[in-house]
């Protein structure tokens, strides 16, 4: 360790490298049965569990084994969650099919195994009247070690080609990397990622090198580009990440899509029922006025 | 890379950013929009009122404020910051009017406040100060001041100007509509300052606040009658042009 002249405590390189690797490999190697009891006791903590919301009961199968499905619709983040709550959920009914519950540092309850009803994050749905169309509500976020359980989970371990996914979800506009100044970016606004098998054209300009996309809808992305499966990713950059008017109505041009024409019908009462979204949903915070 | 240059504010970047500074200017963009119009003979300030909790009582919670008779200002970003600037201009408004028996000068009050954001710039040990403010009036030979400041200390004059969440959409709509037909008379300006918190503002007029002072007069706050007054002229008038085109196209 060494201190800078501003008083920053950083890890300096140690040159004499190979003799310390050793030792702490040792040190690691002598895991007592005590260290094993709380691995297994936190990964059971972290698993990701898929239930029947009524029954409560685990899913044998993964989700899309058990519900296929020719169009998958993943809201991620709660700008997206309302923007499919407000424009594609109220025009069609659909039935809640399953739930994914998960516990990590960043949930906000406490004790992991009852995690209450209305605190399941990750909710899924099939269009009643067109079975074939999922939409999954994920408002919760999935750690890196729980992304490949949740896909594991949902997707199953050899998904069906003829499905197409489209993720939605949101970024703050300082993590898009530009030339211009984060100022004069016109957020909030959309980009597209896309896999190799998704033909369709996206609804807005595809996203430039070298940004990149993280956690859960990269996870999806890849999954699907492996799997050779059709899929976009709609990424709105923003530059206020609570629920917001403006941010969720950017998504409005992914209503042209394929996969969500003919999903959202009544637009204006969409609007609506947003704003009292946006009413329910405002946080009391004095400290910026 | 950034996090070895935004611990102290005295750090440059080696590509010449101040970190703090830039983050501070995202603080801004926390606080709900203000909107500052100079017109010919009056100067209006609109701004979006922050929800209020149910408890909570509205008198507290004030974007804008009256730093001496005949010069006000609106902020965005950090409450408590503000405070602290507004009262500090507050004082320095009445040292300058007891030492030189002159009421200050828009541009003075403004240099006095971006001096004072710009000193914490570069100290050590302290953060700058996470507000932009939009500071209206009228000078003795009755000429009618805007000038906006922001958290780098630096400032400038402007003719129409927008702060907060959502400044850019207010700022694009005023580029468009500032014409000197837009602000050839007071009501014009007035409106033109609804009509540009309206395209951000989420539940219409009962959100919005307005301050004017006119030439030789003190600020004015209106009333929320007063605004949905104006908010529903404005509805009116924009009923009428669309009649007007439909029937042009029709």
């Amino acid at each position: 360790m060494a201190a800078t002249f501003f008083g920053e405590v950083v890890k300096a390189p140690c040159r004499a490298g190979a003799e310390d690797d050793e030792e702490e490999e040792e040190e690691r190697r002598r895991e007592t049965p005590e260290d094993r009891e709380l691995r297994r006791q936190l990964a059971r903590k972290r698993e990701v569990r898929l239930l029947r919301r009524q029954t409560e009961t685990s899913l044998e199968v993964s989700l899309l084994e058990k519900y296929p499905c020719s169009q998958f619709i993943i809201g991620i983040g709660n700008n997206a969650v309302a923007f499919l709550s407000s424009f594609v959920m109220n025009s069609g009914i659909w039935e809640e099919v399953g739930c994914a519950k998960l516990w990590n540092e960043w949930c906000r309850t406490t004790d992991a195994l009852h995690i209450s009803p209305t605190e399941a994050y990750c909710v899924f749905y099939h269009l009643k009247s067109n079975p074939s169309v999922f939409l999954c509500q994920c408002s919760c976020y999935v750690a890196e070690d729980q992304q490949y359980q949740w896909l594991e989970k949902v997707f199953g371990t050899c998904p069906k080609k003829n499905m197409q996914v489209t993720v939605l979800t949101c970024r703050h506009v300082t993590d898009y990397k530009t030339s211009e100044s984060t100022g004069s970016l016109p957020s909030p606004f959309l980009k597209a990622l896309k896999t190799q098998n998704f033909k369709d054209p996206a609804c807005c300009s595809l996203l430039e090198q070298p940004n990149i996309v993280h956690d859960l809808p990269a996870a999806v992305l890849s999954y699907c580009q492996v799997w050779q499966l059709p899929a976009v990713l709609y990424l709105c950059y923003t530059d206020v990440m609570k629920l917001d008017l403006l941010t969720v109505e950017a998504f409005k041009p992914v209503l042209a899509s394929r996969s969500l024409k003919g999903l959202a019908k009544n637009i204006p009462q969409s609007t609506e029922i947003l704003k009292k979204l946006m009413t329910a949903n405002e946080i009391q915070s004095n400290i910026y006025t | 890379m950034a996090s070895r240059y935004d611990r102290a504010i005295t750090v440059f970047s080696p590509d010449g950013h101040l970190f703090q500074v830039e983050y501070a200017q995202e603080a801004v963009k926390k606080g709900s929009t203000a909107v500052g119009i100079r017109g010919t003979n009056i100067v209006v300030l609109g701004v979006e009122k922050k929800s209020v909790a149910k408890l909570q009582d509205e008198r507290t919670v004030r974007k804008i404020c009256a730093l001496d008779d005949h010069v006000c200002m609106a902020f965005a970003g950090l409450t408590a910051d503000a405070r602290v600037v507004i009262n500090r201009a507050r004082v320095e408004c009445q040292s300058h009017k007891l030492t030189v028996e002159d009421s200050v000068t828009v541009e003075y009050i403004t240099r006095f406040i971006a001096t004072l954001k710009q000193k914490y710039t570069q100290s050590n040990g302290r953060r700058p100060f996470g507000i932009s403010a939009l500071i209206v009036g009228f000078d003795d030979g009755g000429i009618p001041r805007l000038y906006q400041t922001d958290p780098s200390g630096t400032y400038h004059a402007w003719k129409a100007n927008a702060i907060g969440r959502s400044a850019k959409t207010v700022r694009e709509f005023l580029e468009k509509n500032y014409t000197e037909d837009a602000i050839s008379n007071d009501d014009d300006t007035i409106k033109l300052a609804i009509r540009a918190l309206l395209e951000v503002v989420q539940s219409g007029g009962k959100n919005i606040e307005l301050a004017i002072i006119r030439r030789n007069q003190p600020l004015k706050m209106f009333s929320a009658k007063e605004i949905e007054l104006q908010v529903s002229e404005i509805e009116k008038e924009k009923e009428e042009a669309e009649k007007k085109k439909s029937k042009k196209t029709g």
